[in-house]
């Protein structure tokens, strides 16, 4: 547990409609955590699912796999610092569990063209068959280093590190811009 | 040129996302080798036309190390192996 207390701040502008769009909504998640998770070599995401089945169980959240072994839960709950430790030392040793609450922000885009909005910067494929809801991919948007995990028929949510934040909101709104 | 590169952990990904650090080098010599073994193993590289073995690094996507089989005559990728999976002694 740390010694002192974190106080969050989200790196997003506070007036979300400065840059107002209509057809295409972009929204700055605010609240709740994100966990970075670091399994041994031998831990599959079933083992993981199921290791943390009672925590996912009472916070909600979900789990996306960014890498072999390495997992971020992330979750829409707001927890104390206490309950993160609690969470943390009830793993098991196979599991490290680290909080990037702080570190990693999120925000969803949204709307009828938002594959055409993101087409502009992330590589992936993203058509509707190939990218399942609820399937998420670490990749790039320009050079920013993202998770894109697709939350809707046609909603994403991104996961940028904080000091990105502000440059990926102004640069998705920049995509944004021709379909409003 | 063939952009996309499969990944093991990720799939289909463009070559931007890609960090290519140059050929597998041959293992190293013993400590005791000459000095031409060394300066061999240490700066020299082949640049070889056809089949080659590089590593590259997924660095905007998982973020590991990979090993690929290139031809770099047609840029067709034959092979991508994460480089984990190479067992000592056969890092040739």
């Amino acid at each position: 547990m740390r010694d002192f207390l974190l106080h969050n701040v989200s790196p997003f502008p506070a007036d979300e409609t400065a840059n107002g769009h209509g057809n295409m909504q972009i929204r700055a998640l605010r609240d709740g955590f994100v966990f970075h998770l670091l399994g041994r070599s031998d831990t599959d995401t079933a083992t993981v699912e199921k290791t943390i089945a009672a925590p996912i169980a009472d916070l909600g959240g979900e789990l996306r796999q960014l890498a072999p072994y390495q997992w971020f839960w992330v979750g829409n709950a707001t927890l104390s610092q206490e309950r993160v430790a609690e969470i943390s030392a009830a793993l098991p040793s196979m599991l490290a569990l680290t909080d990037q609450t702080h570190g990693r922000v999120r925000l969803v885009v949204s709307g009828p063209q938002v594959r055409s909005v993101l087409a502009k910067g992330a590589m992936i494929d993203l058509a509707d068959d190939v990218f399942a809801i609820g399937q998420s991919v670490m990749t790039q948007i320009g050079h920013i280093g993202a998770m894109i995990t697709r939350t809707g028929d046609a909603e994403f949510e991104i996961m940028v590190l904080r000091s990105f934040a502000e440059s990926l909101w102004h640069e998705i709104h920049q995509m944004a811009a021709e379909f409003n | 040129m063939s952009s996309l590169v499969k990944c093991p952990h990720c799939g289909l990904r463009p070559r931007e996302e890609f960090t290519i650090r140059g050929e597998v080098p041959s293992p190293r010599p013993a400590s005791d080798a000459p000095a031409n073994a060394w300066f061999d193993h240490v700066y020299l590289r082949d640049n070889p036309r056809g089949e080659h073995r590089e590593y590259w690094h997924h660095a905007g996507g998982c973020r590991r190390w990979l090993v690929l089989s290139r031809n770099t005559i047609t840029h067709d990728i034959s092979a991508v192996v994460d480089a984990s999976t190479l067992k000592a002694g056969t890092k040739s």
